[in-house]
């Protein structure tokens, strides 16, 4: 491994394999984990059991144990750190790819309704089939995005459509995907809408190690799609055309990017339910913070994704107290501004003299 | 104006017809007969008289009072901002007027009749947001007015979700404004019709008065003004109408939303863009269609009652999808400047 400068100057690693990283994108990437760190350890001592800082790193390194400290931070803390860390990662992920998969810098799984499709499937499967085993939820949820992924694209095909356009029928299958979701909540018992309802809006709360255990393989899948589809990605955002003459087979390499963001859209929602904005937001906020691309703009979005979910968690924990307030909600508050704002800086781009 | 009174009247039966189903069927139907004895000749010893008065009536005053502003707001609004998908519930209105109110009453404890002046206030900074954060976009000038829905819809999500967290803060409270967050056509909400109805009503006239002016205006300013109309006043008083108007109708029976969308458009094709003629036609179609929602709310899943709200949302939804695949996605559309 040397450090060297790339042909347009910026200091580059170059690893004996041939792979390069920017050294600018890795010490964003090393800020982010520290900052990821941080804020998992304030996450940590944050909750309705009262404990300073170092009294939650003790209960962490103590294990597993009676006292009420270490059930705080054992089975209720570390859980919902962890899922929020995951379930970001991958809505974050999936965002990124998706924006590179359209063109469309404001795509979002959630806005797109994507995240919905998977829900209504998990819904009508939850209120319908109640002993449906949890393990292959993620599947049908897979489906249920896939399905609403493949209306978009018929609906939108052979039309010159722009990105927010795009967006705005993403908005309408959001709402009606929306209000079946309201007319099932009514059909199901009290019980089931009770938790169902929790879950809708996007809850961390019942973040457990049964749910991690569940989640982690998804998880785990994202890493080998960002060493595989990375730089596909960084080929088709020049475009579609541009994308051949480099070399790549756009035919299967975008349907299959579609089902890997679709996929980790859908592990997520059955983890932890939808999380609007977090997937336009994230890869906005890397890409302010290193212009990467490919495989290092998709780990600093999924980072910055993980980190967003864990701060938004924290801050309305911290704020709202007694309240269990779902993640969902609380990324909703805090990614409509930034998505203004996002808005904000395309127009400031596009008035800047080229 | 003379060839279009056939299809006002045809409103007008259809109004009719909608106000006599509303309020003979229902989770037992009611023989025609007997709903006239329940409004006119009330004997308080027959239970269903109790049922037409005090439940399927107040459902059916508020259902028209909902529909009648907001078809209204809409065309004016669609005609003013020449968006086909401009509507009071997409603009950032009902949100803002939902998001004050629930704020009010939640941190504030504020009494009843002060909330319709929240609601006001929140509808008039839900609308005003949504225009600075278009102006924010830089494409506040895009003829295809995309920003300005794109930023209603965003900032109606964010205001949705404030006042869903200020509900769960509170969870002794949360049932009482649970349905009505959703936006519900409910006969327990007859208690605020009798609060609030006059602000509709004096908007609307306002609107009714405006007809032949802001007819000009939507034409085309230049033309307004040498025809003697003073356009900025007139815009002014109309959008303030609007405003007003659809937070009062929140006030009433929370955010119904997409009424004010698809009504003008079914009105249009008959009614024209003369809103002497639009504007009735409208007030009576949306009150109807209204009627219509609550109807099928109460009857398509009994027991249960869905919600107004829910059911507006599912059809507008996909009128709201055909409108953007029409007018943004087909080869035809214009493109942005």
């Amino acid at each position: 491994m040397q450090l060297t400068r790339a042909i347009d100057g910026r200091r580059i690693f170059r690893l004996r394999n041939g792979l390069k990283i920017r050294l600018a994108d890795l010490s964003v990437f090393i800020g982010l984990l520290i900052s990821t760190f941080l804020a998992a350890g304030f996450a940590l001592s944050i909750g309705t059991t009262e404990m300073g800082p170092f009294e939650a790193y003790g209960a962490l390194m103590q294990g597993p144990g009676n006292s009420d400290a270490s059930f705080a931070i054992w089975d209720v803390r570390v859980p919902r750190i962890l899922m929020g860390l995951m379930a970001g990662w991958c809505v974050a992920l999936a965002g990124a790819m998706l924006q590179s998969l359209s063109q469309n810098p404001l795509a979002d799984p959630g806005l797109l309704g994507l995240s919905q499709g998977s829900m209504v499937t998990v819904m009508v499967i939850l209120v319908f089939l109640p002993a449906f085993p949890q393990t292959f939820l993620p599947f049908a949820a897979l489906l249920g995005g896939l399905a609403v992924g493949a209306v978009l694209i018929t609906i939108l095909r052979g039309g010159q459509a722009d990105g927010m356009a795009i967006l705005l029928m993403g908005i309408a299958v959001e709402t009606i995907l929306s209000s079946v979701t309201s007319i099932l909540i009514l059909h199901s018992p009290p019980a089931v809408s009770q938790s169902l309802g929790d879950w809708m809006a996007g809850s961390l709360f019942r973040s457990s190690w049964d749910t991690l255990a569940r989640f982690a393989p998804w998880f785990a899948l994202s890493f080998p799609m960002i060493l595989v589809l990375g730089h596909r990605l960084r080929s088709l955002d020049f475009g579609d055309q541009m994308a051949m003459a480099l070399g790549e087979a756009i035919d299967w390499t975008k349907p299959a990017i579609l089902i890997a963001a679709v996929l980790l859209t859908s592990a997520a929602v059955t983890a932890v339910g939808p999380l609007i904005f977090l997937g336009v937001m994230a890869p906005h906020l890397a890409n302010f913070l290193a212009g990467a691309s490919g495989r290092s703009r998709l780990v600093l979005s999924a980072m910055v994704g993980g980190l967003l979910v864990i701060a938004a968690d924290t801050l309305t924990r911290g704020f709202a107290g007694e309240v269990a307030l779902p993640a969902g909600l609380s990324i909703v508050v805090v990614g409509v501004p930034l998505f203004i704002i996002t808005l904000r800086l395309r127009a400031f781009s596009r008035m800047r003299p080229r | 104006m003379t060839s279009r009174l056939p299809f006002i009247g045809a409103c007008c039966c259809g109004l009719l017809l909608a106000l006599a189903a509303n309020l003979t069927l229902g989770a037992d139907a009611l023989p025609p007969a007997e709903v006239w004895a329940a409004l006119f000749d009330f004997d308080e010893t027959k239970y269903e008289h109790f049922v037409v008065l005090y439940q399927r009536l107040p459902r059916a005053l508020i259902a028209i009072f909902v529909g009648a502003i907001l078809a209204c707001g809409g065309a004016v609004l669609q005609g003013l901002t020449r968006n086909p998908l401009a509507s009071p519930s997409i603009l950032g209105v009902h949100a803002g007027a939902t998001l004050f109110v629930v704020a009010g009453v939640f941190l504030f404890n504020v009494a009843l009749p002060w909330q319709g002046a929240l609601a006001i206030a929140g509808g008039i900074f839900g609308f005003a947001s949504c225009l600075f954060v278009t102006r924010l976009t830089g494409m506040a000038n895009d003829p295809r007015g995309l920003a300005l829905i794109l930023s209603g819809a965003v900032l109606s999500m964010l205001y949705l979700s404030i006042a869903n967290v200020l509900l769960l803060s509170s969870p002794s409270r949360r049932n009482e404004f649970l349905s009505w967050i959703a936006g519900n056509i409910n006969h327990v909400y007859a208690e605020r019709l009798y609060d609030f109805w006059w602000i509709g009503l004096a908007a609307l006239a306002v609107l009714f008065v405006l007809a032949r002016p802001l007819t000009l205006v939507v034409l085309g300013r230049d033309k307004a003004a040498s025809a003697g109309v003073n356009v900025p006043l007139v815009m002014y008083l109309a959008l303030a109408a609007v405003v007003i108007s659809g937070s009062a109708a929140v006030a009433v029976c929370g955010p119904v939303g997409f009424v004010g969308l698809i009504v003008p458009h079914i009105v249009r094709p008959f009614a024209g863009a003369v809103f002497a003629s639009a504007l009735p036609a409208n007030a009576l179609l949306g009150a109807a269609v209204c009627l219509l929602a609550d109807l099928t709310a109460r009857t398509v899943a009994a027991p249960h009652i869905l919600h107004t709200g829910v059911m507006m949302d599912l059809i507008g939804g996909v009128v709201f999808a055909v409108i953007v695949h029409r007018r943004y996605l087909t080869a035809g559309a214009r493109k942005a400047v």
